[in-house]
């Protein structure tokens, strides 16, 4: 079926991208902490594949830099002495997925840094920092995705199924939650925490607050379709024999739910990626020098990071792939769970 | 089809004044609220057939809810083999549950379509937690049986099934925890006319081997006379008469119960036949 | 009419107080105290520290804290600021006013844009026009609002076209008013455009949608049958069936182009709300962050019943209901 595929093909996607990011330590050449302080805000490391001569070479390779006298942040190529770009190399150890100590590099420079997006004011490969970085943006916002919608999820539930006051109230704190805009919320929920954290419970904070504020839209939802699957017959047919409460609930009126809250993960998880960017992004977030993508572009606040060193904005581009990949992968489940709705509202929702 | 002695005994069901009232909730409700049920009674005994007829609207699939327990009744009594339900706490209901099952109109609704028949039909041994997984297995193969069905097509979901073979699942789940009493609201209602005289020979077939009692609920006096040889009609939430089938079907007493037999094309001329004879 | 609009605005005020009182929430149960920290900075006085504490009762139960706290926002009182030692009042309301007016420009143009390119993109359902909208629409869309915000500014810093920042010029003040206006117009243009690209495609695609069911219903093939002009049918007719879901998507624009604005302020640097609140809780000045959030809570409340009074105006259901007249 043509949805099918499109649905796999999105999922396929997302998940290369997700599994480049989850062994960064593969792809990075380098450690996203290890400085190096004489070549600070280094542009990007030109490729060649042509030398100093002329001739061309199959193994690309870069130049080591020089930083010119009188000047902190200007460098020449070191034209004498071309390193070439291995593939496969030993490098530093890493922890493959956390678990797994490992020291293989998908690439490296013999005899130079290669720094394909250019370092920051500490001399840090912004290529590295960006994949180590993705980990916890990307893991912050999944799992504020799925404690929103597991909150959601019981509230919802709770709502619809009884019904009566507990609906009424529950409904009303929701709409309580959807009347804020959502950032002003978030950070007026961060605000009252502590501002200085580790970078673990910097990340624990986020994911939670984050959560705290996502949960009204996916209740709102996941009680809709309890309410209507409560009124089926057969849901009826279960309480005639008797069935408990936690049995026709689970057997019957939660499978449902599932299409609703997959659809809803796929909508959300961009955003609150996104949440996480930006606060890291004002600080509120994963301080340094734990990467994150949000605290990477932190600097682009400085004028004059802004105005000379334009690659430290490179990381920002990131976030559109995976946006992207998210959005179709919304597409489809929307379409895949109901095809009638195929030219559906899309990304919508945003905030 | 019982006989004049057995009239004597005990009626197996009996309900007695049965009210039942929905008002609007929220905020400011009550404004209003529709009485569906005011003042039912009647009483069937073991074995028999008790038709309840009505006109849309007259109350019956709230009397099929308030039987069965699945909605509660503001006042009156509901008696199974003497035993008073409407008083009962969910949990003691859970107990006399199975003695009386509710058959649902319309098949595709009242099964899940995503469930294999097999689950289905054993459905009720997981919501009782009854039975092994084998014995849930032999009892199931029993029930498709009884009902008609090939048990190959337990695997199959419901969705695959036709109109007939999903009423005839519906019936066979209903007899799972072998049940004393059905209450059949409309069961036949939404089938094709061949499959509902099938459906309903089994239904009768099944009485008789099991000594059922069914409560019959429908709005087609032709069907009703067939199942049945009591009738009860049913008339904006008031029974209008009631009494033996072909004596109220020939000197219907009520307003309404005559509009259900005009409504009868056949019956119409043929009544008309006998009332000139 | 005024029983429809009593109900709104009573709903809308209860909003605001369920607000109030979730946000004073929060600020009870802060881990720590604040008052303690406060103690610890050394710009505030140990007097000062006393009289609020005396002032907002920290030491009473919660319930009081709050009758008090509220009774005295409905006298204007927001708080007082720690950072600046002024009530929070006169402070938020200049930002406030800031933030209005760039969400007012961005609203007003974005709508503007979204609503003839929607409409004409369902019109035009599946031509060449539509295909390309959809496409726009789907790329803008995939761009999250920080990076458009980013990448804009990097345009504006690498061309020197546009101010790239702030609100108006710094040091040389201009004198006569139009150039006064010309030049927050200029500084209004980045963030406004930012703004108006991150929220325009969500609308463009929503108001295509309902355009669409619309122009596929019944009533207004039977009115193409009767031989209405095509233009009055997608204006007279067709808008106004659509009225319904376009207001509830203008309200909940409303919301939207709110939070974007925190964002695309502190990176513009455009002196509204949002950076203030960031400030804010950098600084732990807890009443400037609770007043900035009821604040942009109360104004998506108002323009949330603007569009219910709109709605009434445009949809007769609504009047006719019985229980509105």
């Amino acid at each position: 079926m043509k949805l099918r595929a499109n649905l796999r093909a999105w999922v396929l996607v997302l998940a290369v991208m997700h599994a480049v990011v989850a062994c960064a330590g593969f792809f990075a050449p380098y450690d996203p902490g290890e400085q190096d302080r004489e070549h600070p805000y280094a542009p990007p490391s030109a490729i060649h594949f042509r030398d100093g001569y002329g001739s061309l070479h199959i193994r690309p390779f870069v130049y080591p830099l020089q930083p010119v006298a009188g000047f902190s942040d200007r460098y020449r190529e070191e034209r004498a002495a071309p390193a070439p770009i291995r593939f496969f190399v030993t490098g530093q150890g890493y922890r493959l997925l956390g678990l797994l100590p490992c020291r293989l590099h998908l690439f490296a420079a013999d005899g130079a840094r290669v720094a394909l997006l250019g370092t920051d004011g500490y001399g840090r490969d912004q290529f590295s920092r960006l994949l180590w970085g993705g980990q916890i943006s990307l893991f912050a916002g999944l799992m504020a995705t799925a404690l929103a919608l597991t909150f959601g999820l019981f509230v919802g539930a709770t709502a619809g199924y009884w019904g009566g006051w507990t609906d009424e109230i529950l409904m009303r704190i929701a709409e309580l939650f959807l009347a804020l805009p959502w950032l002003y919320l978030l950070f007026a929920i961060r605000a009252f925490l502590p501002l200085t954290v580790s970078p673990l419970g910097a990340f624990f904070l986020v994911t939670g607050v984050i959560g705290l504020v996502g949960w009204a839209r996916p209740a709102r939802l996941v009680r809709g379709v309890v309410l209507s699957a409560r009124e089926r017959d057969y849901v009826r047919a279960a309480r005639g024999f008797g069935a408990s409460h936690a049995y026709i609930l689970r057997r019957h009126i939660l499978p449902q739910t599932a299409s609703v809250l997959l659809t809803q993960a796929a909508i959300l998880a961009p955003q609150y990626v996104l949440a996480e960017v930006i606060l890291s992004f004002l600080g509120l977030g994963v301080p340094e020098p734990a990467p994150s993508w949000g605290n990477l572009l932190a600097t682009i606040q400085q004028y004059n990071v802004l105005t000379s060193y334009w690659w430290m904005m490179l990381p920002v581009l990131v976030l559109t792939p995976f946006f992207l990949g998210y959005l179709g992968l919304a597409s489809a489940l929307q379409g895949w769970a109901d095809p009638s709705k195929m030219e559906a509202v899309g990304p919508g929702s945003r905030w | 089809m019982i006989s004049g002695a057995d009239r004597a005994m005990e009626p197996l069901l009996t309900v007695e004044s049965l009210v039942k009232r929905y008002t609007p909730r929220g905020f400011g409700g009550g404004r209003g609220g529709v009485t569906a049920l005011d003042g039912v009674s009647f009483s069937i005994a073991e074995g028999s057939t008790l038709a309840i007829a009505g006109a849309s609207g007259s109350g019956k699939s709230t009397l099929a809810l308030c039987l069965a327990c699945l909605e509660r009744p503001a006042s009156g009594q509901i008696r199974l083999a003497g035993r008073e339900l409407t008083t009962l706490t969910e949990t003691q209901l859970r107990a006399v549950r199975p003695q009386m099952q509710l058959v649902f109109q319309d098949p595709s609704s009242s099964l899940n379509p995503r469930l294999t028949a097999f689950e289905i039909v054993t459905e009720p041994f997981a919501a009782q937690s009854r039975f092994s997984a084998s014995e849930r297995a032999a009892r199931a193969r029993a029930l498709f049986e009884r009902a008609g069905l090939s048990f190959q097509s337990a695997t199959r979901t419901a969705a695959e099934f036709s109109g007939g073979q999903r009423q005839r699942l519906a019936i066979a789940r209903a007899l799972a925890l072998e049940p004393r009493v059905l209450i059949l609201d409309e069961a036949l209602s939404g089938l094709d006319a061949s499959v509902q005289a099938q459906v309903a020979n089994l239904l009768l077939d099944l009485q008789e081997a099991s000594r059922l009692t069914f409560v019959f609920i429908t709005h087609d006096l032709a069907m009703a006379s067939r199942m049945a040889d009591r009738i009860a009609v049913l008339d904006r939430g008031r029974i209008a008469e009631t009494g033996p089938m072909d004596e109220v079907l020939r000197q219907p007493a009520h307003a309404s119960t005559r509009a259900l037999i005009a409504a009868t094309p056949q019956w119409k001329a043929e009544l008309r036949q006998q009332a000139d004879t | 009419m005024t029983r429809y609009l009593v109900r709104r605005t009573l709903h809308a005020v209860l909003l605001l107080a369920g607000v109030s009182l979730l946000t004073f929430l929060f600020t009870a149960l802060v881990p720590g105290n604040y008052f303690d920290e406060m103690k610890m900075n050394p710009q505030i006085s140990p007097e000062t520290v006393a009289a609020l504490r005396a002032k907002y009762g920290v030491d009473q139960p919660l319930a009081f804290r709050y009758v008090h706290w509220v009774g005295g926002l409905l006298h204007g009182d927001l708080g007082f600021s720690f950072a600046y030692n002024t009530p929070v009042g006169p402070l938020l309301r200049v930002r406030a006013a800031n933030t209005l007016l760039l969400t007012s420009v961005a609203m007003l143009l974005a709508w503007g844009v979204a609503l003839p390119l929607g409409i004409w993109s369902a019109e035009r359902e599946n031509g060449w026009p539509d295909h390309l909208i959809t496409l726009a629409t789907g790329a803008l869309l995939i761009v999250p609002d920080l990076v458009l915000a980013l990448g804009l500014l990097l345009v504006a810093v690498r061309s020197g076209w546009l101010p790239a920042g702030g609100m108006a010029a710094v040091g040389a003040e201009p004198t006569t008013w139009a150039a006064l206006g010309r030049d927050y117009a200029l500084h209004l243009l980045l963030p406004v455009t930012a703004l108006v690209l991150s929220c325009a495609p969500m609308l463009v695609r929503h108001v295509r949608a309902a355009m669409l069911d619309v122009l596929d219903s019944s009533f207004l093939r039977a009115a193409r049958g009767h031989g209405i002009p095509p233009r009055r049918l997608l204006y007279g007719y067709a808008l106004r069936a659509a009225a319904n879901p376009l207001l509830a998507l203008f309200g909940f624009s409303i919301g939207t182009l709110l939070s974007g604005s925190l964002i695309i302020e502190v990176v513009m640097s455009w002196p509204g709300l949002g950076p203030f609140l960031l400030e804010a809780i950098l600084g732990r000045d807890l009443y400037v962050v609770i007043g900035g959030v009821l604040l942009s809570t109360a104004f998506l409340v108002a323009g949330n019943l603007v569009a219910d009074v709109l709605l009434y105006w445009a949809d007769p259901r609504i009047r006719a209901e019985r229980g509105n007249g």
